[in-house]
């Protein structure tokens, strides 16, 4: 009774040392989040605060959509509505061809990760590239992202020099980068010195910056006062991405609404505290009008977010900002990493954001949560994670995806648990006969004997000390 | 007052002396202590396992044997909050014995506001703090959250007399048990536990303790499998330990 | 029906509970000394370096102190002696190469070290594109958080602006700290 998600985290844990790096990198992540969080007084007040800013916009959806389309189009932006994936790869590609667009830079976006934008784009002959150097690093081995917030930490720098290598970056950019760090070319190289390798990726992208033709975003943040998208970065390339090329396209779920500037300022103190353990990221860009003599479009992209909205269980996912911190403090994140994971998304939030785009596809992943609720108490607004984790898979059985050994095991606790003669009788068996009770039969399986010794079952149950004494001396 | 003890399968069936443990320590506190005789299981290992479903007749049973008691108290914070969070959501109402359904931490430290106990344990201790004890019952205040530090089973075990008191790293993280998720994650369960188990033994603890004998029972598996030098005690055991 | 209108209307049909916009009254973290909690943030979480004008220090000669080896300086701050100025440049590649930028912040923030650089010239690149940035920020500029700040930022007509904290950073590979990743590899903030 192994689901998808365990039979690649049991291959996965069998990487000691791997696992202990994955997990000792993303505590180190959730522990500058604690440092972060116990900064600020008002913290608390701040998730609080968040919740229902969110809660109150998702619920008010269509009005503040129509605000910031309209103030959006004042400000001289072209604003396209797509219901679905299709849809919207088709937008995109309509607004490139129209300006003969061959090259395109991008900054991180998982929504076009969500939609499949690159690949209909390169089918369609559009070279597109990633700007956010771990996005880069994953395009050019032709890998998905592990983590939405650090896509390549599982990726190591002896990796990163061979990868840049193999595409002749090393060859084209390394002595410009040594030179910027006055140091040895060599030396650097045969170090795969980190700062080394992000210099000649800065170089190699700068070049592509220059040459582009298109810049495209995603965006953390819509304000439906002002129109504007805000874009948040620390390596600027955003920024770089959309102040060169002619022409700027932003796609953004329709759940990233905000209302206003003192909604944004609740969330610019939250998101970057919350995901990476900085007081805040080195960017936060507002973008609200074209610049003079180029063209922006926002595309507002539903791919089913507007159905969830309606599903009572989990329309909470909506107020999701991607911060990723629940995938850091996930215990079984940290110990099984984002490919043991069907859905690009990994960790709590990719559990249940995998289940509403495909259950068939993804219902796999619903094992890999122990129920620790830990992920409640980061989300920094409040997502009810673990709660809808466990509501999947009271769904499972309906879905037809339950496992048959967990419905055999369950229906015999049901038998046994629902007739009190039963049950103590069956205690009274245990000790004795050295069987085990199948209540806790998972327990005498050969998968939990791989790592555990059976517990030892007691000569005489609770019940019958009670009955042997207890309950004499209770009545005295 | 009178209390209706709640003990759990597993412990009825593999750790009754916690049991025992409870039932003596809130006798010597003067209240008086029923079990009702006809109680199975909290219905948690099969919502876990997604069969929810198949304890509602259970938690109508669980309700009727206990309404009649001040409070309902269980030695397992795990089980507790199950009954006392899920049951009104499995029976679609509120339940009069869950909303007085308390672990027996929540009891003691709450309710009887225990100052003084005769118990020595002259050992050193490591505390696990449980997730359901700590993120559903508050037994102690989450390392996640910016709230003033709070922990009710330390302020408990501070009345021993002799006791050493630490704490693991990550203080509060999870073991790995999570009932059918040992069983279908086992790899990752196992690898949790084990980790959690080196922060334990790293303290210098001589046995490790925590209101819940399920995280136990899966820590001392682990330990006995890799054979690591560390004993596991409930709670109640060292706070009965006089008695 | 357009997709504007499906979604707009599914969105409508599938609302159960409406919830309202909270008054965030809570309290909001206070310096007492804005300017030196401003400081600290900036020179150490943020990476980058201060220096506090003092009466008569020109401008020119603080930038020319902090960055001796820039050969190509670009602005449109009036009184800065520049070799490029991003109003006149033909394009945004023509600023490629510049080693430092100079730029007017008009908010700062003590508790994370923004500082808000609304878009006042034509070509915004420059702010980007150089080696290092010159941010020039007025003391009594600088409030203690970000509720504060978004009180005061203006959009200008460029419908442009950013809050920046300090020079471009990443840590993609194996988590290693580094300075200059896209943009900038140093930003010095002088306090006028």
């Amino acid at each position: 009774m192994s689901t998808q998600h365990a039979k690649k985290a049991n291959e996965f844990v069998k990487l000691t040392d791997v696992v202990d790096r994955h997990d000792a990198t993303f505590w180190a992540v959730r522990s500058k989040r604690d440092r972060m969080a116990h900064e600020v007084p008002e913290w608390e007040d701040l998730r609080a605060a968040a919740d229902m800013i969110k809660k109150h916009t998702v619920t008010h959806l269509a009005d503040y959509l129509g605000r910031f389309a309209e103030n959006a189009r004042r400000n001289g932006v072209q604003v396209h509505w797509a219901k679905d994936a299709a849809e919207y790869n088709a937008i995109v590609l309509d607004i490139l061809r129209k300006h003969d667009v061959k090259k395109v830079v991008k900054s991180k976006s998982m929504l076009t990760e969500e939609c499949g934008l690159n690949d209909s784009l390169m089918a369609n002959g559009i070279d597109v590239v990633e700007t956010d150097l771990g996005e880069r690093i994953l395009q050019l081995l032709g890998v998905p992202p592990s983590h939405i917030v650090m896509p390549a930490i599982h990726i190591t720098r002896e990796q990163v020099l061979e990868c840049f290598r193999g595409h002749g970056i090393i060859e084209k950019n390394g002595r410009q980068a040594a030179d910027s760090m006055g140091g040895d070319l060599k030396t650097l190289e045969a170090e795969a010195d980190p700062t080394f390798l992000t210099r000649c990726a800065r170089y190699h992208l700068r070049d592509n910056f220059m040459t582009a033709d298109c810049g495209m975003t995603g965006a953390n943040f819509g304000i439906a006062d002002t129109g504007e998208v805000v874009v948040c970065t620390n390596e600027g390339n955003a920024d770089m991405s959309t102040s060169i090329p002619p022409l700027h396209v932003v796609s953004m779920g329709i759940e990233k609404l905000i209302p206003d500037y003192k909604s944004m300022a609740v969330f610019q103190r939250l998101l970057a505290r919350n995901g990476t353990g900085q007081p805040t990221t080195v960017y936060t860009s507002h973008f609200r009008k074209p610049r003079p003599g180029t063209e922006m479009h926002i595309i507002l992209v539903d791919n089913g977010r507007s159905d969830i909205l309606g599903n009572a269980d989990h329309w909470q996912t909506l107020k999701c900002m991607r911060c990723g911190a629940c995938m850091n403090t996930c215990p079984v994140y940290r110990r099984s990493g984002g490919y043991s994971y069907s859905y690009f998304i990994p960790g709590p939030i990719g559990i249940n954001l995998g289940m509403l785009r495909d259950s068939d596809s993804h219902y796999g992943n619903c094992s890999a949560c122990s129920l620790c609720c830990s992920c409640d108490n980061v989300c920094p607004v409040k997502v009810d994670l673990s709660t809808q984790i466990y509501k999947w898979r009271q769904q499972l059985d309906s879905m037809h995806h339950a496992d048959p050994m967990k419905k055999t095991i369950s229906e015999g606790m049901k038998v046994l648990f629902d007739h009190p003669g039963l049950y103590t009788s069956a205690l009274r068996m245990a000790p004795v006969a050295n069987v085990v009770p199948s209540w806790l039969a998972g327990l005498a399986m050969k998968p939990w004997c791989e790592g555990h010794d059976m517990p030892v079952f007691a000569k005489k149950s609770f019940h019958q000390l009670w009955k042997n004494g207890l309950k004499e001396d209770s009545q005295k | 007052m009178k209390v209706g003890l709640f003990i759990p399968c597993y412990v009825d069936a593999l750790y009754p002396e916690v049991g025992v443990s409870a039932y003596k320590l809130l006798r010597s506190l003067g209240i008086e202590v029923d079990y009702p005789e006809k109680q199975t299981c909290c219905g948690q290992p099969m919502g876990n396992a997604g069969f929810q479903g198949k304890s509602e007749h259970l938690v109508k049973s669980f309700d009727e044997l206990f309404s009649g008691y001040d409070y309902v108290v269980a030695p397992s914070a795990s089980c507790t909050a199950y009954v006392r969070f899920f049951h009104p959501r499995i029976a679609g109402h509120e339940c009069e014995a869950a909303g007085k359904t308390v672990d027996l931490v929540e009891f003691l430290h709450d309710i009887v506001q225990v100052k003084s106990l005769p118990a020595k344990f002259p050992h050193k201790v490591s505390l696990h703090n449980s997730c359901h004890g700590v993120r559903e019952l508050g037994l102690s205040s989450p390392t996640e959250r910016n709230i003033p530090a709070f922990n009710k089973i330390k302020d408990l075990l501070k009345l021993v007399e002799g006791i050493t008191v630490v704490e693991p790293e990550r203080p509060d993280e999870c073991c790995g048990f999570g009932g059918m998720f040992s069983v279908e994650e086992t790899g990752v369960s196992a690898k949790m536990g084990l980790d959690k188990l080196k922060r334990h033994i790293a303290t210098g603890a001589e046995y490790v303790t925590g209101p819940d004998s399920s995280c136990l029972m899966h820590m001392q598996g682990i330990a006995a499998k890799q054979q690591l030098p560390v004993k596991f005690i409930h709670v109640a055991q060292i706070l009965s330990s006089g008695l | 029906m357009t997709t504007e209108e499906i979604i707009l209307s599914n969105l409508r049909g599938n609302v159960r509970e409406t919830y309202d916009m909270p008054t965030l009254s809570f309290g909001k973290l206070q310096y007492p000394d804005p300017v030196g909690a401003f400081i600290t943030a900036a020179s150490t979480v943020a990476g980058a370096s201060v220096i506090e004008a003092r009466e008569g220090d020109d401008i020119n000669e603080l930038i020319r102190k902090a960055y001796p080896e820039a050969k190509i300086i670009a602005s449109n701050l009036p009184g800065v002696k520049a070799d490029r100025n991003p109003d006149e440049v033909s394009s945004p590649q023509e600023l490629d190469g510049t080693d430092v930028s100079v730029v007017a912040g008009t908010v700062g923030c003590a508790e994370n070290a923004c500082v808000w650089i609304p878009q006042t010239m034509r070509q915004r690149a420059v702010c980007f594109i150089c080696e290092y940035l010159v941010i020039i920020l007025h003391r009594k500029d600088i409030v203690s958080n970000m509720h504060e700040a978004y009180m005061r930022i203006e959009m200008p007509e460029m419908g442009f602006g950013t809050f920046i904290s300090g020079p471009s950073k990443t840590a993609d590979i194996e988590q290693a700290l580094v300075y200059g990743a896209q943009s900038f590899c140093g930003v010095t903030i002088i306090l006028v």
